[in-house]
C-alpha cells in the first residue's frame, strides 16, 4: 500500500514540475516581450544533413549574434527531415488557429511546402532589402513566399584512378552502370536528395519538355503515367547496383565512395566539395556534370510561418544571410552556390564558379510531385 | 480508484486512436482536418465511411509483400527467442555453476546496448567485407552469403533485442518451481526430457506465453532494426508506415498500415489474455 502511495506521489510531483516548466517558459516569453529592448530569441527549425547543421552552428548563428547584440537564435535541428511531416502539421495547425507555432524560421524541404500552401509570409524587399540581389527565377518555385539563401546541384562523383573516361551523358552513364555491375549505387529517393535527383533525371529523359515544365511548376498527378518508361529502366538496373540494396541518406553513399566499395555515384556538389576539403573523401574522387539531361539543382529556402514572433528580428536574420560577405561564407563553408547574383560577390569567390554557372541549374519537380515520385519508386523499383 | 488512469488513457491514447481510425475510413473533418489539408492521395468519404483506403493498401503487391515479411519475421524471431531462452534458462536451473551464470549474464548484455548501435554493429559484422565473410574467406569459403541488408539480418537483430527479456522471464519462472518437484519426478524414474515436458513446462506456460506475445508485438511494430539492417524491399511494416507518413506524404495510407498492425497485435494480445484467464480459472481465482 505504501509503495502505491509513493508511486502516486512521485507521479503527481513529476506532473506538477512539468506543468510548472511549461508555465514558466510562457511566463518567460511574456517577460521577454515586455522587455523588448533586452534579449530577443528567435527559433529556427533546420532540417537537412549534418553539413547544413554545421553551417548554422559554426557560421550563421555566431556571426548574426555578434553583429546584432541582444538578438539570439535558437536552433532546432532535424536530421534527414525525420520530423518534417509532424512539424509541418504543427505549424499548419498553429497558423490556422492564429497561434504561435514555436518556430519563427524554417529551413528545409518543408519551407517550400509552407510557401506553396500559403502558410508562410510573403517576402518583399521592404522587409528584406537584400532580396533585390536574388535572381528572380529562384523565387518562382515558391511563389515568392520563401527566401533562397544558397543553391546546390547534384553532380556525378567518380574514382579517377579506376574510371579513366567518365560518362558525359545520361545514356553513357546507364551504359557504364550496366557494363560495370556492382560499382554504382544511389540512395533511395525518400532518404536523400542526390538519389532523388538521379531518379528524377532518369524519369525526365522520357518526359516531354511541356510535361516536364508542368511537373516543375505545379502538381499534375495525371501526368505521372509519363514516368513508366523511366521506372522500368531503373528497375532493370537493380541487379547492377552495389549489394543490391539502396543506402539510406546522402552520407551513406559518400561513405561507400570514400571506402572504395563503389566507383561512381550521384552526390550533392556542396556536400562532396566539403568532404573533399576535409579529406573525408580521397582527392582521387572527381566531380563532373552530365548532360542530356543534367542532374537537377536549385535553391535551398527558408520560410517564415505567418504567425511567427519577433518578425523584425527574423527579417534581420534573413537579410543577414543574403549579405555578400555572408554569402561568401556560405560558399566557402558549404561549397554551395550563392543565392544572390554572382556580380555582388568579390572576385576570388566569383572565380570558383567560372566553369559552373549556378544560374543554369536544372530545376527539380514541385514538392508534391517529388513525394509521389518517392512513392512510385518504392513500389516499382526495389 | 481506477477512474483517473482510465481517464488519462482515454484522453491521450483512446481519443487519438479513434480519430485515426476515423481518418482511415475517410472522415477528414474535425481533429483530422489539419492532416487532411496537407495529405496527398487520400480517400475521402462522401457520406458515411469508405473502405477505399483499405482496398488500396491490401491490393498493393508491395504492401502485401511487406505484410508477409512482417508476419514470417515475427514468427521466426519468436520461435528462435523461445528456443534460446528456454535452453539458457533450463541450463541455469538444472545445471547451475559458473558457466551457466556466465551464459545468463551474457544473454542479458543486449539490454544495456542501445538498439541503434547494435544494429550498426550487426550490419558491419555481416557486411560484404565484414568479420563473418572475412573469416569464411580465409577458411577457403569464398562465396559465403552476405547477410547484411537482408531479412535474415532483421531476424538476427530482433532475436538479439528480445532474448534478454525471454531469459529473465523464463529463468524467474523456472526458479519458482521447487527442487522437490524435480527430484520427485526423477525419483519416479522420469528422464530429464520427460521431467522438462511434464513438470517444468506445464508450470511455466504463463511465462512462455508472456515472452512469446511480448516478443511478437515488439517485432510486429519494430522500426529501428529493420530500417538500419533490412533490405530496400520488402521490409517490415514499421518502415513502410514511416515511409508512407513522412516521405510519400500519404498519412491516411500510413494509418491504414497502423490499423493492420494493431489488429494483428490485438489478436496476439487476446492469446495472452486467454492464457492468463485459463490459468486463473485453474487456480480457482476466476469463476
Amino acid at each position: 500500500m505504501k509503495a502505491h502511495l509513493w508511486a502516486l506521489g512521485a507521479a503527481a510531483l513529476i506532473a506538477v514540475c512539468a506543468a510548472g516548466a511549461a508555465a514558466g517558459s510562457t511566463a518567460r516569453e511574456g517577460k521577454a516581450a515586455a522587455h523588448a529592448s533586452k534579449t530577443v530569441t528567435i527559433n529556427v527549425y533546420v532540417s537537412g544533413d549534418v553539413n547544413v547543421e554545421d553551417l548554422y552552428t559554426k557560421s550563421l548563428i555566431p556571426g548574426f549574434e555578434k553583429s546584432h547584440p541582444g538578438d539570439k537564435v535558437k536552433l532546432i535541428f532535424s536530421e534527414h527531415g525525420v520530423n518534417d511531416t509532424t512539424t509541418l502539421d504543427r505549424i499548419g495547425a498553429a497558423v490556422k488557429a492564429r497561434k504561435w507555432p514555436g518556430i519563427d524560421l524554417v529551413d528545409g524541404g518543408l519551407a517550400n511546402t509552407l510557401a506553396i500552401d500559403g502558410l508562410a509570409t510573403p517576402m518583399t524587399t521592404a522587409k528584406i532589402p537584400n532580396l533585390a540581389k536574388v535572381q528572380p527565377s529562384l523565387l518562382t518555385p515558391v511563389k515568392g513566399a520563401a527566401l533562397p539563401y544558397r543553391g546546390s546541384s547534384v553532380v556525378l562523383a567518380y574514382d579517377s584512378t579506376k574510371v579513366a573516361n567518365p560518362p558525359k551523358t545520361l545514356d553513357a552513364l546507364i551504359q557504364w552502370i550496366k557494363s560495370n555491375p556492382g560499382k554504382f549505387t544511389y540512395n533511395s529517393p525518400n532518404t536523400g536528395g542526390s538519389g532523388q535527383s538521379f531518379v528524377e533525371t532518369v524519369l525526365a529523359k522520357y518526359v516531354s519538355a511541356k510535361d516536364q515544365t508542368a511537373m516543375v511548376n505545379g502538381y499534375v498527378p495525371n501526368l505521372e503515367s509519363d514516368w513508366t518508361q523511366g521506372f522500368n529502366l531503373l528497375k532493370s538496373l537493380n541487379s547492377d547496383i552495389y549489394q543490391g540494396v539502396y543506402p539510406n541518406g546522402n552520407q551513406a553513399v559518400l561513405d561507400l565512395l570514400a571506402n572504395g566499395q563503389i566507383e561512381m555515384a550521384p552526390v550533392w556538389s556542396d556536400q562532396s566539395l566539403t568532404a573533399l576539403e576535409q579529406k573525408q573523401l580521397p582527392s582521387t574522387i572527381h566531380l563532373e556534370q552530365i548532360s542530356n539531361p543534367s542532374f537537377t539543382g536549385g535553391g535551398a529556402y527558408v520560410a517564415v510561418p505567418k504567425t511567427a514572433k519577433n518578425k523584425t528580428v527574423v527579417y534581420a536574420f534573413e537579410n543577414y544571410m543574403l549579405q555578400p560577405a555572408v554569402q561568401a561564407v556560405v560558399v566557402n563553408a558549404m561549397s554551395g552556390y550563392p543565392a544572390i547574383a554572382i556580380k555582388y560577390l568579390n572576385k576570388s569567390v566569383q572565380s570558383k564558379f567560372s566553369s559552373v554557372s549556378p544560374n543554369t541549374l536544372r530545376p527539380v519537380y514541385s514538392t508534391k510531385m517529388l513525394t509521389d515520385m518517392n512513392a512510385e519508386w518504392q513500389k516499382d523499383v526495389p | 480508484m481506477v477512474l483517473p488512469p482510465v481517464g488519462v488513457v482515454a484522453a491521450f491514447i483512446g481519443f487519438p486512436v479513434v480519430a485515426a481510425i476515423a481518418y482511415t475510413l475517410g472522415k477528414t473533418g474535425g481533429p483530422n482536418s489539419m492532416v487532411a489539408s496537407l495529405a496527398q492521395h487520400q480517400h475521402v468519404a462522401k457520406h458515411g465511411v469508405t473502405l477505399a483506403a483499405y482496398r488500396e493498401m491490401l491490393g498493393d503487391h508491395q504492401v502485401l509483400g511487406d505484410l508477409w515479411a512482417t508476419v514470417w519475421v515475427t514468427v521466426v524471431a519468436v520461435l528462435i527467442v523461445l528456443a534460446m531462452s528456454w535452453t539458457i534458462a533450463l541450463y541455469l536451473r538444472l545445471r547451475g555453476g559458473k558457466i551457466a551464470a556466465l551464459l545468463s549474464g551474457l544473454s542479458v548484455v543486449p539490454l544495456f546496448i542501445p538498439v541503434v548501435i547494435a544494429s550498426y554493429a550487426l550490419v558491419t559484422f555481416y557486411s560484404v567485407d565484414g568479420f563473418v565473410r572475412t573469416v569464411a574467406y580465409n577458411l577457403g569459403y569464398h562465396s559465403f552469403p552476405t547477410v547484411g541488408y537482408t531479412l535474415t539480418a532483421v531476424v538476427i537483430g530482433e532475436v538479439w533485442v528480445n532474448v534478454p527479456f525471454g531469459v529473465l522471464m523464463l529463468s524467474s519462472g523456472l526458479n519458482g518451481v521447487p527442487d522437490s518437484l524435480i527430484e520427485a519426478s526423477r525419483d519416479a524414474g522420469a528422464s530429464l526430457s520427460r521431467t522438462v515436458r511434464s513438470v517444468l513446462f506445464p508450470l511455466n506456460v504463463i511465462p512462455t506465453v508472456i515472452v512469446a506475445t511480448f516478443t511478437a508485438i515488439y517485432v510486429l511494430g519494430s522500426f529501428t532494426v529493420p530500417y538500419l539492417v533490412g533490405p530496400s524491399a520488402p521490409n517490415l511494416l514499421g518502415v513502410s508506415m514511416s515511409n508512407y507518413f513522412s516521405s510519400f506524404n500519404q498519412p491516411q495510407q500510413s494509418e491504414v498500415l497502423a490499423v493492420i498492425v494493431f489488429v494483428l497485435a490485438a489478436g496476439i494480445g487476446a492469446v495472452y489474455v486467454w492464457a492468463n484467464v485459463r490459468a486463473s480459472r485453474r487456480a480457482g481465482q476466476v469463476a
